[in-house]
């Protein structure tokens, strides 16, 4: 018990911290930030249609950071999950809309594990065998795979082969067979949730109680010690690598399925990014990962009530969002100021 | 650890009593303008309550999102309704901000943005009640919901024949060769509306110029959108046009760079390089959306495809800087009143 309060300690601590800056932010901008706060717990949490809407918009930040804590817990920065879950939503949107006639039973899990197997290779085929083998850095490599497959969206969908007939530059609507239906009527919320929730115990399954995991976590402990040990390095990389991918893809593609029923032309979805952000808090944990995708998700869907009704800015929630990112990646702080405190208390201790 | 929860619950407490404070002056704020206007009409006008739901580019796009801003701050100060609006951070937040407006009874959602197309469909299923005006769509089965469209082809049309115009006249920032650029951010019909109109145009009075029309592929990139301008510039276009949204500034700093003009879009965007933007095609979102909050005040509002053109001053150009001549405003402006009479009809179809 006190091992798991010990590792929640320091990202609720960052968390604390952000908002009390961003609060002092607030009132040097002129605004009232509790009732700002308030509005923004009302937002995330005040009615069940907006629980539901938050549960909705932690859906995918949820199967993303999995992705992403994956690689992480084997050393690797997977920092083109967003093209990884470009990939997943295309091919998602595609099957959803080219198959007809086929029972929702078959056409939804087909989507989703093709959206899994194309975000899978996508992220691990090149830039997990060019990590493996060559020794090109996977933040690189899946960068610019990031871009293409932005990039190709743009060009399936701007008057490209996935363009809908008519003039907005965006796909058909997925046939109703392929639809995640709602749980909870007009809002967001489909049981992609359970997905998440089924992944999320399933990457915990994955990462510390199978031999998998195991050598995973190892490789990114050290992986020279992992070699002398006799585990196959290069596989592991590959491996984690086509998993995190395998992950973004199904979150782009259950965001279709659930949400968006059509893919749109747009810059970027987000998720990809923020998943980073949401694995850091979490320490890598799955089940932490959950936790920390909820709280962004209430940050984002409270950001809106929050401007609405006491006038704030929304962007301030970006604001908070990088001063937590901030305090959670600059760890080594709050250790440093614990550091001063305990010399202190040392020190008058001893006078 | 004992002395950092002290010193956290300090700060909490310091957050708190500001916060008291701040939490007065705005209420007291409120008070005094609620009692400045007492009559009945008034009091009736700030019951009706307006909210504007931005795409994600937010209010200070320079664009869209911030003319309609503008229309709605506009309506409240001259008609006095109750205005509100939410920038939407993400594609998924469409449906959530609509729904929030509409569940607090606002009478009238504005939607900026085409995109926002399903979400309007959905949200005004569920709300018959409350109306919705959505900005450059084409929803019309609904009896709650106006679609603005601009015919953007006419004022790129406008701002066509005035740099074809210019391409005859000599002064240091026009070469001897008769080329104008267009750099068009994705190619979607919004978009291509505009280029065709300015492709019309600049052959109606210069049917020798070459137009060199090239796309970026995207509306939030400057520096793709200067590269192309300079591409242009180097090909001889000494007038080029953006319709690009952000990748534009890029366009307006390239042809600030090399000394030629450029021409704005969407609002009138001298400001950015005074010497530079000779003119500007304007979308006047703000006049759709003031017009269209008066007529549902006077529940005048018509629901289904609404115009904005240059009869109605939906569209239009900026006023040119001092280095076009009056001879060409006076042409240009013979040109607006033939479209305006039909005389002229402008096709909104890109020539390859």
């Amino acid at each position: 018990m006190s091992k798991v309060l010990k590792s929640i300690y320091m990202p609720i601590l960052a968390v604390v911290i952000a908002i009390i800056i961003g609060s002092i932010i607030m009132l040097a901008t002129g605004f009232n930030p509790v009732a700002a706060y308030t509005s923004l717990f009302i937002g995330a949490f005040g009615t069940f249609p907006n629980i539901a809407n938050t549960l909705a918009n932690a859906v995918p930040l949820i199967i993303t950071g999995l992705g992403v804590a994956i690689a992480f817990n084997a050393g690797l920065f997977n920092i083109g999950a967003e093209g990884q879950y470009w990939i997943g939503a295309i091919v998602g949107t595609w099957i959803g809309y080219y198959f007809k006639g086929l029972p929702w039973y078959i056409h939804i899990p087909f989507a989703l594990i093709a959206a899994m197997v194309a975000g899978g290779l996508w992220g691990g085929i090149i830039p997990g065998f060019a990590k493996a083998y060559t020794g090109a850095h996977e933040v690189i490599t899946t960068m610019m795979m990031s871009y293409v497959a932005i990039y190709f969206s743009h060009y399936l969908l701007e008057f490209g082969p996935m363009m809908e007939k008519g003039s907005v530059p965006q796909s058909p609507l997925i046939k109703d067979s392929a639809v995640i239906p709602t749980i909870v009527p007009n809002t967001q919320l489909s049981y992609g949730i359970v997905i998440a929730l089924v992944a999320a115990l399933f990457v915990y399954w994955l990462m510390y109680k199978t031999v998998w995991g195991y050598e995973m976590r190892a490789v990114g402990f050290n992986q020279r010690a992992s070699k002398y040990a006799g585990m196959n390095v290069p596989f592991n990389i590959v491996l984690s690598l086509s998993l995190s991918g395998i992950f973004a893809g199904l979150a782009g593609a259950v965001q279709i399925l659930g949400v968006q029923h059509r893919l749109y032309d747009s810059f970027t979805s987000g998720y990809g990014y923020t998943a980073i952000v949401v694995a850091l808090l979490a320490k890598n944990n799955p089940i932490g990962v959950v936790f920390s995708a909820l709280l962004f998700a209430a940050l984002g869907t409270g950001s809106q009530y929050m401007q609405l009704n006491a006038q704030v800015p929304g962007q301030l929630t970006d604001v908070i969002t990088g001063l937590i990112i901030f305090f959670v990646a600059a760890d080594k702080i709050i250790e440093l100021f614990k550091t001063m405190f305990k010399k202190q208390k040392k020190e008058e201790l001893a006078s | 650890m004992k002395k950092l929860r002290a010193v956290l619950s300090l700060m909490l407490a310091f957050v708190l009593t500001l916060s008291l404070l701040s939490g007065c002056s705005s209420a007291t704020k409120q008070q005094q303008s609620s009692q400045s206007n007492n009559t009945t009409q008034n009091a009736k006008n700030k019951d009706f309550k307006v909210g504007l739901v931005t795409d994600v580019g937010g209010i200070n796009d320079h664009s869209f999102n911030q003319l309609a801003y503008q229309g709605i701050e506009k309506a409240k100060s001259e008609l006095g309704v109750t205005v509100n609006f939410i920038q939407s951070k993400q594609q998924t937040d469409y449906v959530t901000n609509l729904t929030q407006f509409a569940q607090q009874k606002y009478n009238l959602v504005i939607a900026v943005g085409f995109l926002m197309k399903d979400a309007v469909e959905q949200v005004s299923k569920e709300f018959p009640d409350t109306k919705f005006l959505i900005i450059d769509s084409d929803i019309t089965d609904r009896p709650n919901v106006a679609s603005a469209t601009f015919k953007t082809e006419q004022c790129g049309y406008l701002v066509g024949v005035m740099a074809g115009l210019m391409e005859k006249e000599k002064n240091s920032k026009l070469n001897d060769q008769n080329v104008v650029g267009v750099v068009g951010g994705m190619q979607i019909p919004p978009v291509d509306s505009y280029i065709a109109g300015f492709q019309q145009g600049v052959k109606a009075v210069n049917p020798d110029t070459k137009v060199l029309v090239s796309y970026t592929g995207n509306f939030n990139d400057p520096a793709s959108g200067k590269q192309m301008a300079l591409t242009q510039i180097s090909q001889g276009a000494d007038i080029v046009f953006h319709v690009a949204g952000q990748t534009g500034d890029g366009v307006i700093n390239a042809a600030k760079e090399k000394n030629v003009y450029a021409i704005g879009v969407d609002a009138d965007q001298n400001y950015m390089a005074p010497d530079t933007v000779m003119t500007s095609a304007l979308k006047k979102v703000d006049v759709a959306t003031f017009e269209t909050i008066k007529n549902a005040l006077n529940n005048n509002f018509k629901s289904g495809l609404v115009y904005f053109d240059l009869a109605n001053d939906g569209v239009g150009y900026a006023k040119p800087i001092k280095d076009v001549p009056q001879s060409i405003v006076d042409k240009v402006n013979e040109y607006a009143n033939k479209i305006k009479d039909g005389t002229i009809k402008v096709s909104d179809q890109v020539q390859k």
